[in-house]
């Protein structure tokens, strides 16, 4: 069993020591069970951290808005930023650190692992409690989780309300860490890519008549874009018209750009978004699921960037995440690459 | 004028409104949104609220402002392109989402009146369904001026009372539709009236959330506009358009032309919604961005709605749906945020 | 208001003068509207140029609203719209729409003395309230331009300039020597300082890139010139030009409604947002 004590402590000393700038986790919110993250300066306020199985967050998402800042300041703070992660966030790590986003210095990570279990999904517990609303969340023995209403504490088989992606997860302890709490347990996978075979067995209409009721559905908040660790590009195919514009940038430059995508959230405009961005994932995207759990109107994200996924295993035996080093699975060609496709 | 309607006899009204067009709350895997009905039956009063509101039937995501085109006969020609005046009916509406329709109302009437706004507005009329539980844990309509059996900008208000509706005509609109089924209703007993004003009150109690003393806001936001209070708070924004999108009171919005052909030049110039979190939204084609980060454009939202537009019109720009606070991804919550702005540097 | 205020009016484009060529153009278009209508404004006023396929831009309208031939506006090229505009030829078709914005008081100025002071393509809102007073000559007291550029090829209306000269006061400048040149070499500010002009019962107007603007005020206040003696136009990224779109605002002010003309007194008093 992880204990949050130990977490604090080990953080208290990053920030005693100086080792960090500060320490990024998960504090309580103000409402409902999910927590917010926590972006602690000072070692007095270590206790705000918490850890539950409602911390479903990718924190390493806001390694981007560090080094964003990091690159305005003249003269910087070159410590690194303290994270705390889970396993698939640790991956998401790997691959910044693989892209030469960041560096590995620039993280210091305290790795959590999720043991037998993972983290909850929202709507699955709210459907196990039937319209009571939780207040707190915690690990319990046995692979349960302890939910506690109004009413009382109630305990739930983990499995039960897992969040989807933690049932196909690959790495349930940090692949990355400077410290690691927790043990190193590996939950049993027999078929990583089990979500998508019924989509993937369907035929052609059937499956265009699924994602076209899906995408109409779509009002590009950019919510799954925002909160996706890999979209870090100054400018998105989205929004070619508008990010890297300087004084220096030409009338020519500006009246030249082309606009990949309209404004409306049409069903050609939303199409090209979500399968441009799914295709700009492919061989980077670790599933830790944030674009599902975010989208406002339930947009079945995760299929896409799976399928993605598994061809990437299936044609290149590529996997995400575990080697900082290996090559980025769309730069880099290999003698046994497939070539049937080549006529 | 308030009459009784039984919830049997429902479907058979709706049956009689055939030559308007009904929108009514519809389940679509698990959530909830606004969409037009085919069948009377199929209205679900059961339904916490819609994650888009009404707002988008009558301020849509997407409108055509005008066409342009280009021949050799008749040159450059601009066709102004109107919404059509098509008689709808909404039903099901939240008091908070009835009160947002008052405030875009300001927005886009005042000097220049918006033709594409009012031509929808003034065609559909807005049934109300008071809230007898809170539809959301976030709710705070109350702290805004408003509450969960607020009359404000709807035509019909109804109240659940078990077996039957207790339905209250606000405006000529509405009276128009009760008679076009006059035979459904009935005139209410003293205890269908006592049993509504009871729902009324509880409903008001059950609401979970509150802003302390909202009032003191206004005025403590004026001097805040430099604070490095707002560094602090949007430290966890990842600026995506949930809050904006969302918010039932929003209404910012962007114009850009979309060509269908360049020669002979054929288009459109289309209206969609936009968002003041997105960090082009301001931005100059110098490159110059008065708003270059997050604290700034946090701070936009919230002085927008809490103190701009309170001295512009006399409310606050927010009723108190919860919206934005259940769905943001990083569970920023602006009843916290106000919270500590009216405690703030005491 | 009946007429929907999202349609603009076709209008010709009846004259186009290139000022300043090279890396950053400035082109002076005239135009007239195709269909024969009452447009009018009132100095300082804006208008959103259509050009169909590209977008809009909300461009301050230089000519005088004595000028009833046309409505003149001096683009710089700078983006999608303004790079197509200048692509243009006379007879192309633009739309118009407006006018938009508040207006210089210049009712207010009546027996006053009016300094305009103006920076590279500041001078177009300018010109517009400068050729007002000078229409009405008599209601005001001496009329004074302080404007400069970079060089001498980045000036604006170089040849109206010299017609002023006869009717007023014209005090020009570039930023650095150049052969040839006999006035003021130094930035507009200096420039002020400089000539001195007297606060007493005056009001200035100054228009310019913002940080010319920042140190003009700085120069007048130093000589005495009180922030209600101090008006200029802001600038901010507009879509609607009505006010509803919600782009524009500095703090409770929509800049294409209750501005882009503001006081020193009164910008003073906004949010510093812009």
């Amino acid at each position: 069993m992880v204990r949050v004590e130990d977490i604090k402590k080990e953080a208290k000393k990053a920030l005693e020591e100086e080792k960090v700038k500060y320490i990024i986790g998960y504090e309580k919110g103000a409402n409902g069970v999910l927590p917010i993250p926590a972006f602690i300066k000072k070692p007095e306020d270590i206790d705000r951290i918490i850890w539950d199985p409602a911390c479903v967050y990718n924190l390493s998402r806001f390694l981007l808005d560090e080094k964003r800042s990091k690159s305005k300041e003249k003269e910087p703070d070159e410590r690194p930023v303290g994270l705390v992660v889970k396993g698939c966030d640790s991956r998401a790590i790997n691959v910044l650190i693989q892209e030469k986003f960041i560096n590995r210095e620039d993280v210091y990570i305290i790795g959590i692992s999720c043991e037998n279990t993972g983290v909850l999904d929202e709507k699955k517990l709210a459907k196990k409690l039937k319209g009571k609303q939780p207040e707190k969340t915690e690990f319990g023995e046995k692979d349960k989780f302890i939910i506690k209403t109004k009413d009382g504490k109630i305990e739930i088989p983990a499995e039960e309300i897992l969040a989807e992606r933690c049932l196909e997860c690959k790495a349930n302890f940090p692949v990355v860490y400077d410290v690691l709490f927790g043990e190193k347990v590996k939950r049993p996978l027999e078929n990583p890519f089990k979500s998508i075979e019924k989509m993937d067995s369907l035929p052609k209409e059937e499956k265009w008549a699924f994602w076209k009721e899906q995408i109409d559905k779509c009002i590009r908040c950019y919510a799954c874009r925002s909160v996706c660790p890999m979209c870090y590009c100054d400018e998105c195919v989205a929004d070619t018209i508008s990010f890297a514009v300087t004084a220096d940038t030409t009338a020519e430059e500006k009246a030249q750009k082309i606009k990949w995508i309209e404004k409306s959230p049409v069903s050609s405009e939303n199409f090209v978004y979500h399968l441009v961005r799914a295709i700009h994932l492919a061989g980077r995207c670790i599933d830790c699921g944030e674009c599902e759990r975010v989208c406002p109107v339930d947009i079945p994200l995760r299929f896409l960037n799976k399928k993605l996924e598994k061809e990437a295993k299936e044609l290149f035996g590529y996997e995400v995440g575990f080697d900082p080093d290996q090559p980025s699975l769309v730069s880099c060609f290999k003698d046994e690459d497939p070539e049937d496709f080549i006529r | 004028m308030e009459k009784i309607l039984s919830k049997k006899s429902f479907p058979q009204w709706v049956k009689k409104l055939s030559s308007y067009t009904i929108y009514a709350p519809v389940k679509k895997d698990d959530l909830w949104e606004y969409d037009v009905i085919d069948k009377p039956e199929s209205i679900d009063f059961d339904y916490p609220n819609a994650v888009l509101s009404p707002k988008k039937i009558i301020f849509p995501q997407r409108e055509i402002l005008l066409e342009f085109s280009s021949s050799n006969e008749e040159g450059l020609q601009v066709k102004e392109i109107l919404p059509g005046e098509t008689p709808s009916v909404i039903f099901g509406v939240r008091p908070c989402d009835g009160k947002a329709l008052t405030l875009t109302d300001k927005v886009f009437g005042g000097d220049f009146q918006d033709p594409y706004y009012w031509n929808r507005r003034n065609s559909i009329i807005v049934v109300g369904l008071s809230c007898s539980i809170p539809p959301s844990p976030d709710c705070f309509c109350l702290s805004v001026d408003g509450s969960p059996h607020s009359r404000e900008g709807l035509d019909i208000l109804m109240t659940d009372l078990g077996d039957r509706y207790f339905t209250e005509t606000l405006t000529k609109k509405g009276d128009k539709l009760i008679n076009l089924a006059k035979n459904l209703f009935k005139p209410p007993t003293t205890k269908d009236k006592k049993d509504a004003q009871k729902i009324h009150v509880e409903s008001e109690k059950k609401i979970n959330r509150q802003i302390k003393a909202t009032k003191k806001i206004p005025p403590k936001l004026k001097g805040m506009f430099d604070s490095p209070f707002w560094d602090e708070e949007s430290l966890s924004c990842i600026r995506c358009g949930i809050c904006t999108y969302l918010c039932p009171t929003c209404h910012c919005f962007d114009i850009n032309d979309e060509v269908s052909s360049s020669s002979p030049i054929k288009g459109q110039r289309i209206r969609t919604w936009d968002n003041c979190q997105f960090p082009d939204f301001t931005m100059h084609s110098s490159g110059h961005n008065p708003r270059p980060d997050r604290a700034s454009r946090l701070r936009q939202r919230i002085l927008h709605k809490f103190q701009y537009f309170v001295e512009k019109h006399k409310n606050y720009q927010c009723t108190g749906c919860g919206r934005c606070i259940s769905k943001c991804p990083v569970g920023i919550d602006i009843i916290e945020v106000l919270d500590k702005v009216r405690d703030y540097g005491s | 208001m009946d007429h929907n205020a999202y349609i603009p009016r076709l209008a010709k484009l009846i004259d186009i003068k290139e000022e300043v060529s090279g890396a950053r153009p400035i082109k002076t278009f005239r135009t007239e509207f195709f269909i024969k209508n009452d447009f009018s404004f009132r100095c300082g006023q804006c208008a959103m140029l259509s050009v169909f396929g590209k977008g809009e831009s909300m461009i301050s309208i230089s000519s005088s609203p004595l000028m009833k031939d046309y409505l003149q506006f001096s683009i710089l090229k700078m983006g999608r719209v303004t790079s197509s505009l200048h692509e243009m030829q006379i007879g192309d078709l633009i739309g118009i729409r407006g006018p938009y914005g508040n207006g210089f008081p210049i009712e207010d100025w009546k027996g006053k003395k009016l300094i305009f002071i103006g920076g590279g393509i500041g001078l177009a809102p300018i010109w517009s309230v400068l050729h007002t007073a000078l229409g009405k000559k008599d209601d005001y007291g001496d009329i004074t331009l302080i404007y400069g550029a970079r060089t001498s090829k980045d000036l604006v209306f170089r040849e109206e300039l010299e017609e002023l000269r006869k009717k007023m006061t014209v005090h020009l400048s570039v930023d650095v020597e150049e052969q040839g040149w006999e006035e003021f070499v130094g930035f507009v500010p200096q420039n002020v300082t400089d000539k001195k002009p007297s606060p007493e019962n005056a009001i200035t107007v100054t228009c310019g890139p913002p940080i010319m603007i920042k140190f003009v005020i700085q120069a007048l206040e130093e000589l005495g010139f009180k922030d209600e003696q101090i008006y200029t136009t802001v600038e901010n990224k507009m879509k609607c030009g009505i006010g509803k779109c919600g782009r524009c605002n500095i703090g409770l002010h929509y800049v294409c409604k209750d501005g882009p003309v503001y006081s020193w007194a009164e910008l003073k008093k906004l949010p510093q947002e812009y």
